[in-house]
């Protein structure tokens, strides 16, 4: 290919077909995932200290929803329907997402005064939530009902995604997403340890 | 003094010209330059960092033995505008990064300027001192109170010379009245009024009044959960003291009428750009987020950056941009790293020449590009200390996207993603400009003849 010519849409899937990645429904799921839980990872970081930077959270949310769409539009893999490994049919990322946004409101509520240099930290009866219990409650309470938690992993094909981070993975098709290179299982646990507070 | 006809309709040749600012061993968070803006002459130029620091350089007067070198930028006054501080009630820190620093017009021999953090806009009076009052009845000489019944004369206190002392006083503070963060401030062309918007609302203030405003746009829904959208940034037509122009994080633009009634939730314009359906990704949205709107001097046109592209709108046409300038599509097939490293919610600035004839704004690996609108010829160059030699020209640059890289072309992966230019500035008449790289400014001016 000559080197600044602009290449055609036509062009990149003729491409893609000759990599190594596999672009089938597996393939698409996994990135789809492999983005949701990027997003999610990018909510939870974002309550800290400082308030959060609402253009980031809201780009975010409205990301989430799209993910939460195309993931109940994607034809599931041949394998036997499973929950997805972060809640049931029936969650709301939306939901979950808008109960962060309100805590956000809460926190930032203009009808409370602005300054009270007068009181101490220490002394405040009304404490504000921290910034993880909230998002991991919300969490919890939105995901997960009574199910096992090993009920999850049971049937979930990991081949697509246990590669080395190494690896480049190759140019998705345009409405794809690039691959989960990094990711790993060994995270998914933690995260799951701490959404049940084992 | 608008630039020569001839050195717009050739290639404009930039040569560097100062780097201020510490070679990066010595640096730390708070020298990041957060905010540049040349002042309505040229002859300033404020700097704010994310240590709450403003930075002003003034021009020097052109020698006339040094013809070959012109005025260059020295240190004026240094202060610490905003400090951080940390509200006890919501348990939030805030941060005291300057965000945005507008001048005010020059009126008398003072410089006013405007600088904003995330709640608390301030306005200073930055004024010069060179004679000190001597001879005082009162006082003695180091200022001590004398004793009445000791003064037997009366003399009147004469102003004797003194060193140069350039003094900043904070004149006003506007606080408390912003719950999100503050993105923009604005000064209106009527110069007794100016905007600062956050994430969901538009204040207007009056410079003489701290303890009110007026909230001229809102779009906070009823409830939160419906947020979909936020303010990006807001800016006043520069002549019609009753016009603005806000964009959202939806890569829309709203103008609006201040006449047309107090609350201007309903906008008089609406510019957007139809989607194109071959491009869509879920990354759409946020790379369509507008970073920035400008009004083009002459008041004709806007300007905005989203995260590929800078667009020109002309005010009477909304429906689509009458021009697109790609800044670096080379990223469009990046957009899942860049998601996963954030790259992808920077907010990079952009700036109109003197003359509206050539547009300006940064990129990565400490590039920043120019879009000349009438020869369509665009051009990047680097801000480095490579290039910083007295009056070197600057090499354009090129990033290789695919296939044999030339020797002097650099590579898409080989970007340095932590080298951002997000903020540039302009000088209003001539062409010099300010570019941010880091905790570094770099001054470039146009080859002189």
């Amino acid at each position: 290919m000559v080197g600044g010519l602009k290449r055609k849409h036509s062009d990149l899937e003729e491409e893609e077909e000759d990599e190594k990645w596999a672009w089938g429904p597996a393939g698409l799921r996994s990135y789809q995932q492999a983005l949701l839980r990027i997003s999610l990872d990018k909510v939870q970081r974002s309550l800290g200290p400082r308030a959060p930077s609402l253009r980031r959270h809201v780009l975010i949310h409205n990301t989430l929803q799209q993910l939460q769409a195309a993931l109940c539009l994607t034809p599931a893999p041949a394998l036997p329907p499973e929950p997805l490994f972060l809640g049931e049919e029936d969650f709301s990322l939306s939901a979950t997402i808008g109960s962060i946004l309100r805590e956000l409101e809460t926190s930032m509520d203009e009808t409370e005064p602005s300054q009270n240099p007068g009181a101490p930290p220490g002394s405040q009866n009304e404490v504000l939530p921290q910034p993880d219990p909230v998002f991991l409650e919300a969490l919890s309470s939105r995901y997960l009902g009574d199910s096992g938690l090993d009920d999850f992993f049971l049937d979930i094909d990991t081949s697509t995604v246990e590669k080395e981070p190494a690896l480049a993975p190759a140019e998705p098709p345009h409405n794809l997403f690039c691959a989960p290179g990094s990711w790993e299982w060994n995270e998914l646990d933690h995260i799951m340890e701490i959404i049940l507070g084992s | 003094m608008i630039p020569r006809l001839g050195a717009l309709t050739q290639d404009t040749l930039w040569c560097f010209s100062q780097v201020k600012g510490t070679i990066e061993i010595g640096a730390t968070e708070a020298d990041i330059i957060s905010t540049v803006e040349f002042n309505h002459t040229g002859e300033l130029l404020a700097t704010g960092d994310k240590g709450g620091r403003v930075v002003i350089f003034q021009r020097e007067q052109e020698s006339k033995n040094q013809v070959h070198r012109r005025g260059e930028y020295n240190v004026y006054s240094t202060f610490q505008s905003h400090e951080p501080e940390f509200d006890y009630l919501k348990s939030l820190e805030i941060e005291e990064k300057i965000n945005k620093i507008r001048w005010l017009p020059q009126q008398n021999a003072a410089y006013f300027l405007l600088s904003t953090n995330d709640k608390t806009v301030k306005l200073w009076k930055v004024s010069e001192r060179d004679k000190r009052p001597e001879g005082y009845n009162l006082k003695d000489e180091e200022g001590r109170l004398r004793d009445p019944a000791t003064i037997t004369t009366l003399r009147v206190p004469v102003l004797r010379p003194m060193d140069l002392m350039v003094e900043a006083t904070p004149r006003r503070v506007f606080a408390n009245a912003h719950t999100y963060h503050i993105n923009s401030i604005s000064v209106n062309s009527d110069y007794e009024t100016y905007m600062s918007a956050d994430d969901l609302r538009i204040n207007l203030w009056n410079f003489e009044i701290t303890n009110q405003s007026f909230n001229i746009v809102d779009i906070k829904p009823a409830n939160m959960e419906e947020l979909t959208e936020v303010i990006t940034a807001a800016e006043f037509h520069p002549h019609h003291c009753n016009t603005f122009v806000y964009s959202s994080s939806k890569g829309t633009i709203r103008l609006c009428d201040m006449r047309a009634s107090a609350l201007c939730d309903r906008h008089t314009k609406f510019f957007e750009e139809p989607e194109d359906p071959s491009n869509r990704s879920f990354f759409s949205e946020i790379i369509s987020s507008i970073s920035d709107v400008k009004f083009s001097h002459s008041g004709r046109y806007i300007m905005t950056r989203d995260y590929l592209t800078v667009k020109v709108w002309d005010l009477n046409m909304e429906n689509r941009p009458i021009e697109t300038y790609q800044v670096h599509d080379y990223l469009r097939s990046k957009l899942c790293s860049l998601y996963e490293n954030d790259c992808i919610f920077d907010k990079f600035e952009c700036v109109w020449n003197g003359s509206d004839s050539v547009i300006m704004t940064g990129s990565y690996n400490n590039f920043f590009r120019m879009f000349d609108r009438n020869t369509k010829r665009d051009v990047t160059l680097e801000a480095s200390r490579e290039n910083s030699k007295p009056r070197a020209i600057l090499k354009p640059r090129k990033v290789c996207v695919g296939g044999k890289r030339r020797k002097d072309e650099i590579s898409v992966d080989s970007l340095d993603f932590s080298k951002k230019i997000l903020h540039t500035a302009w000088h209003p008449s001539e062409n010099i400009i300010a570019v941010a790289a880091t905790n570094n400014l770099y001054i470039f001016q146009d080859k002189v003849n």
